[in-house]
């Protein structure tokens, strides 16, 4: 964590987010949180179910908007780095447009942009290389499997070359063998890119082997309760690290953390 | 085998067996009818309705005409004004909590019973009547089918759109309109089918005796039942051409939906 918001690559302050505000079912979705992410650095979210780190993803992407706090996001106001398309975006389902082929669901982006299509093309190109799906250009989405359909979000997300990538469980809806793939993959891709990494899991594994910090969080209200910091090296051997001591020690601490997370506020008195 | 080897084999497995059901069906028919003695203005043999179409061929020729092109100009203006309805629909909420119930309480009703209202109205000499009916039943599929096309996104996408920062504009032309196609298309088959069963259907109700309908009406009235069947055969033609059109026009209108059916049969 750095100390200096105008060197971070995401700053929140003090963020809040209330739904339905004032009514019998007032939600407070995140209360009070701040963390502050570095450049090029890779930061789970991890917690409970309805604990806030997809909202709080959400706020940084300025899809949803915070009651209260401010947020940065490459040093300017989240909305501002929305408009400069300062981040990318990729969710739990690929969520391609069917009705394009895998080149143009890639395209979309710089299409918005107004690139021309022959620099569109080879953008394209160049990202499915880099996703190691280079003969899938011309498929329509339904003809690939969940894994590689994931792979062509990751590469629409990275099109336009922003410096931030926010994932919301972008692994959730794969099996286990290929979960741990699309992890040692997406490793290649931020080494082979430098981008800093927003991730929300739900797996503590997959939060300490991608991450370089673990942010945990609570339910009831959302707030951030430990930040781990994980050092597990280049992991060029995702076996060799899946199987190493401090890997084991990791998430032990990460399900400690969860597990006082849980009881630290799970007792809670609801006194509204 | 090669592909379209393979290709030509799923075709036929898929006609063949059709095919040879009707053709079991008109012979069981056929042996019948002459076997149980049944008299002509009770059921006709599929023979003698055979030797009905090609005695009159150029009349029904003609009749298969005129009701057919009421139902195409009944089911384009329909198709139009239905898809004009549901943009408005889906760009203002307030229209669209207006036509809603309106058009699900119109929906439920017959339209083709208002078939003598109408001819009371635009007079039975013209086809407008008809037309108008066709017309109404052919937008309700395809307005609410649009509508909800345009309206029903995919909450990823929308995310997706939000965070490229695209414009309201780009998200009607890259998100919903090809969203709303296929919904659009199916609402046009099935109107398609309607428009066809309204056009023939309508006639009975009154109006000019120069279509299918009123035809096979006025020929079962003077028991002339295998004239009427007759009339009866041209019209389920008709409807099996609309239904052809409507096909022809999804596979063209949505490739990926085609390539995706194609592998699905393989």
């Amino acid at each position: 964590m750095s100390s200096s918001p105008s060197a971070a690559a995401v700053d929140v302050r003090g963020v809040s987010k209330i739904f339905n505000p004032g009514k019998a079912n007032q939600v407070d979705a995140l209360l009070d949180v701040s963390m502050t992410v570095t450049p090029g650095s890779f930061v789970s979210l991890i917690g409970p179910s309805g604990c806030g780190k997809s909202t709080l993803l959400r706020l940084i992407g300025d899809l949803t908007s915070s009651t209260s706090g401010t947020l940065t996001v490459n040093g300017k106001d989240a909305a501002h780095a929305r408009k400069d398309q300062d981040y990318g975006m990729a969710f739990q389902q690929a969520g391609l447009f069917e009705w394009r082929k895998v080149h143009r669901n890639i395209e979309l982006p710089l299409e918005l942009r107004g690139w021309d299509k022959a620099k569109r093309r080879a953008r394209s190109t160049e990202l499915l290389q880099l996703v190691q799906l280079p003969t899938f250009g011309d498929h329509y989405p339904w003809e690939l499997s969940g894994g590689m359909q994931q792979r062509v979000a990751i590469a629409r997300a990275l099109a336009i070359d922003p410096p931030l990538l926010l994932m919301d469980e972008p692994f959730g809806a794969l099996d286990e063998m290929t979960r741990e793939h699309m992890q040692a993959e997406l490793l290649r891709i931020c080494a082979q890119t430098g981008k800093t990494v927003i991730f929300v899991t739900h797996s503590i594994p997959e939060a300490v082997f991608l991450s370089n910090q673990v942010v945990v969080m609570s339910a009831r209200p959302g707030r951030i309760t430990h930040v781990i910091d994980v050092d597990l090296g280049d992991r060029i051997n995702p076996d060799e690290v899946r199987e190493s001591a401090e890997f084991f020690k990791k998430i032990t601490e990460v399900r400690e953390a969860l597990r006082g997370a849980e009881g630290g506020h799970g007792v809670r008195v609801d006194d509204r | 085998m090669n592909s379209f080897g393979r290709a030509l084999q799923h075709r036929s497995a898929q006609i063949v067996p059709p095919l040879a059901w009707g053709a079991l069906f008109l012979f069981a028919w056929e042996r019948f009818v002459i076997w149980r003695e049944i008299k002509p203005f009770l059921l006709p043999a599929p023979s003698a309705i055979w030797q009905q179409l090609k005695l009159n061929k150029s009349g029904i020729w003609q009749t298969a005409i005129n009701t057919g092109t009421n139902a195409v100009i009944g089911l384009i203006a329909g198709v139009l004004v239905g898809l004009v309805i549901a943009f408005v629909a889906q760009r203002y909420e307030t229209v669209r909590a207006l036509i809603a119930p309106i058009g699900a309480a119109l929906n439920t009703m017959p339209i083709v019973a208002l078939g003598p209202v109408f001819y009371n109205l635009f007079g039975s000499t013209s086809d407008t009547a008809r037309r108008v009916v066709i017309g109404l039943v052919a937008f309700f599929p395809v307005f609410v089918n649009t509508l909800r096309g345009l309206t029903q996104v995919d909450p990823i996408h929308s995310e997706l759109m939000r965070s490229y920062a695209a414009s309201e504009s780009a998200f009607l032309r890259l998100v919903r309109l090809p969203n709303a196609l296929g919904f659009t298309i199916t609402g046009i088959r099935i109107a398609a089918s309607l428009s066809v069963i309204a056009a023939v259907v309508v006639e009975y109700f009154g109006g000019l005796q120069n279509g299918l309908g009123s035809r096979a009406a006025s020929a079962m009235k003077l028991s002339a039942t295998a004239k009427g069947w007759a009339y009866v055969a041209a019209a389920c033609a008709l409807g099996l051409c609309f239904y052809l059109f409507a096909v022809v026009l999804e596979r063209v209108a949505m490739p990926w939906q085609a390539r995706r059916r194609a592998s699905e049969r393989a």
